[in-house]
């Protein structure tokens, strides 16, 4: 027989007792830094996982001068410089964080810059763990542009993140002839050396993507963000940059979410308009 | 933070006595404030105008020789491989962490935020909220004012601090969450690191995209004078976060990184780490998994 429920204290009472507790020497210690906020990580508590470390990693890699400007096909220096400086500035974050003891990196805010000599990642986020020591993974530590909220709605789902893809192409736009130039001059054109370009561009990003995906075993990359568009500094070359966090199934199969649906009461229209007194 | 000045001014005072409350919380946070069982006493608020005094000898040792050191600082050095003596080739370079300008920062910050909590104490307040603190230069003088204001806040018939007020970025919503999750605010922390890089006739090559000439690098490679720099000065501020967190937790951690760039590869680092110092008072309690919602409207 189970007797009546405890009383719920309330947050008045919660707020006392925390406060009231600041005067006793701290029992436990963890130095845990995190950039989560608190609602990340209660979600991460709600599946078993908890912050350890805020971890980060940079590199800079150089492009050679003069590629920018003159040549056909792939800028292949930016591509690979861009390569590069992205495994190492992860290969640093996911070091950290199995060195603070961390299973995996979430939310990790990626920064990239191209400039016309150089290229500039750096990552940071926030390294985390099961709190079960039992439940600890068996294998390599992860990194995840997932925030902490889209991290466990992947795992309720029975998936896992196993680390973060990219792929970039910079490609020239070939030049057009002087003749073209001067025919096109005042017609509505497409220009065709443009879009080629562009596709060439996105093929081979996505194409270097989805080989790193399957090169961690994983089985497709979501979240993925892309970035395209002409380079500042170099009028005849586009890039593509895509970029996403690599999951797999982690149970034999996808387990339903089954969202609520849920229809707020509150009035869709401004609660108060001052117009309308008019 | 530093040892509280004595100098809150004669005219707060009579302010303060004045028996009615300021305070710098939007309404809902003001709500749920007052549903948290604290209540707002004043805005508080705390200054101090900082010059950034001129690089001093002890500042320039460091970057003029590769033999000097940085005052028990970081310091690294970077050796030219190419065996060339020029004038204008850089036949060393050096990375180094700048103390004078970490200690110039920690004392103006720590003066605004040791102000503030005066005038909290003043008020006979358990806590300042919702702290906002910002940094401007005054006009173009090398001067940088420090500026945090925050809401002070009392918890009804709890006895009257004998210490420090607790502090925190935190309020309304974020800060009841924290309660309920097991934490109490200790305090806020902001730190800065701040780190130097001379480049190296490499890193010059480099940066310039000139690397295939001189570099011996096949004309591209990883810049790493820069690379050390950029992951030294995170390190930097992080290690000093945890050592001033005793034992206590960091939430809510912001980390940025301004680069200042005086010549190719000549480079001035400053990162700045924030957060909100916490201590678990409880356990999680147990949590069901998030019901997921679509909403329709």
């Amino acid at each position: 027989m189970s007797g009546p429920p405890p009383p719920r204290t309330t947050l008045k009472d919660e707020v006392r007792r925390a406060l009231e507790s600041l005067a006793a020497t701290p029992t436990t210690a963890s130095g845990v830094t995190s950039d989560l906020s608190i609602d990340e990580e209660l979600n991460l508590h709600s599946i078993g996982w908890e912050p350890v470390a805020l971890v980060s990693g940079v590199s800079l890699h150089s492009i050679p001068f003069g590629y920018w400007n003159w040549g056909q096909g792939e800028i292949v220096a930016a591509s690979s410089a861009f390569a590069t400086a992205f495994t190492n500035a992860t290969a640093r974050l996911v070091r950290e964080a199995g060195s603070a003891g961390g299973h995996g990196v979430v939310g990790v805010h990626i920064e990239q810059t191209v400039h016309s000599t150089h290229v500039e990642v750096t990552l940071v986020g926030t390294a985390v763990r099961p709190v079960d020591p039992g439940a600890r993974l068996g294998r390599s530590v992860f990194a995840s542009d997932l925030s902490g909220r889209d991290f466990t709605m992947l795992m309720v789902a029975g998936w896992e993140p196993l680390g973060l893809a990219t792929g970039a192409s910079f490609v020239f736009a070939p030049r057009r002839s002087m003749g073209t130039v001067l025919q096109q001059q005042s017609q509505n054109v497409e220009l065709t050396n443009f879009t080629e370009a562009m596709y060439s561009a996105r093929e081979a990003a996505m194409q270097r993507m989805q080989e790193a995906a399957l090169e961690m075993q994983g089985t497709g990359v979501v979240d993925v963000k892309v970035m395209e568009g002409p380079m500042s500094f170099a009028k005849h070359a586009v890039g593509f940059i895509a970029l996403g966090t690599v999951v797999r199934l982690a149970k034999e199969s996808h387990q339903s979410i089954h969202p609520t649906t849920v229809v707020s009461l509150n009035d869709a229209s401004v609660a108060f308009d001052a117009q309308s007194l008019g | 933070m530093a040892d509280t000045p004595r100098d809150l001014p004669e005219a707060a005072t009579r302010r303060f006595a004045d028996g009615s409350f300021s305070s710098g919380l939007s309404v809902a946070d003001f709500a749920a404030c007052l549903d948290m069982g604290l209540e707002p006493v004043g805005l508080v608020q705390g200054f101090c105008a900082m010059q950034w005094g001129a690089f001093t000898m002890s500042g320039m040792g460091p970057g003029l020789n590769p033999f000097s050191g940085t005052q028990g600082g970081y310091v690294q050095n970077y050796q030219c491989p190419h065996g060339m003596v020029s004038n204008e080739h850089r036949s060393w370079g050096q990375n180094y962490q700048q103390n004078w300008i970490e200690d110039a920062w920690r004392t103006g910050f720590n003066n605004a935020y040791s102000r503030m909590m005066q005038e909290a104490q003043a008020l006979g307040a358990h806590g300042v909220i919702g702290v906002i603190d910002s940094e401007n230069p005054l006009a173009d003088t090398g001067v940088v004012e420090f500026h945090l204001r925050g809401t002070a806040v009392t918890l009804r018939d709890l006895q009257a601090p004998s210490e420090t007020p607790w502090s925190t970025f935190l309020a309304g919503q974020r800060l009841a969450k924290i309660f309920e999750a097991g934490y109490v605010p200790v305090s806020i922390v902001t730190s800065v690191a701040s780190v130097r890089v001379w480049a190296y006739c490499v890193t010059e090559y480099l940066m310039e995209g000139t690397g295939g000439l001189f570099s011996n690098y096949g004309g591209a490679a990883e810049i790493v004078q820069v690379v050390d720099a950029q992951n030294t000065v995170r390190d930097l501020v992080r290690s000093r976060v945890r050592s001033s967190l005793h034992g206590d937790a960091l939430h809510g951690a912001h980390l940025e990184v301004s680069v200042r760039e005086f010549a190719k590869g000549d480079l001035e680092l400053q990162s700045r780490l924030s957060g909100n110092r916490v201590r678990r008072f409880k356990d999680f309690d147990p949590l069901p998994v998030a019901r997921p919602t679509v909403r329709l409207s």
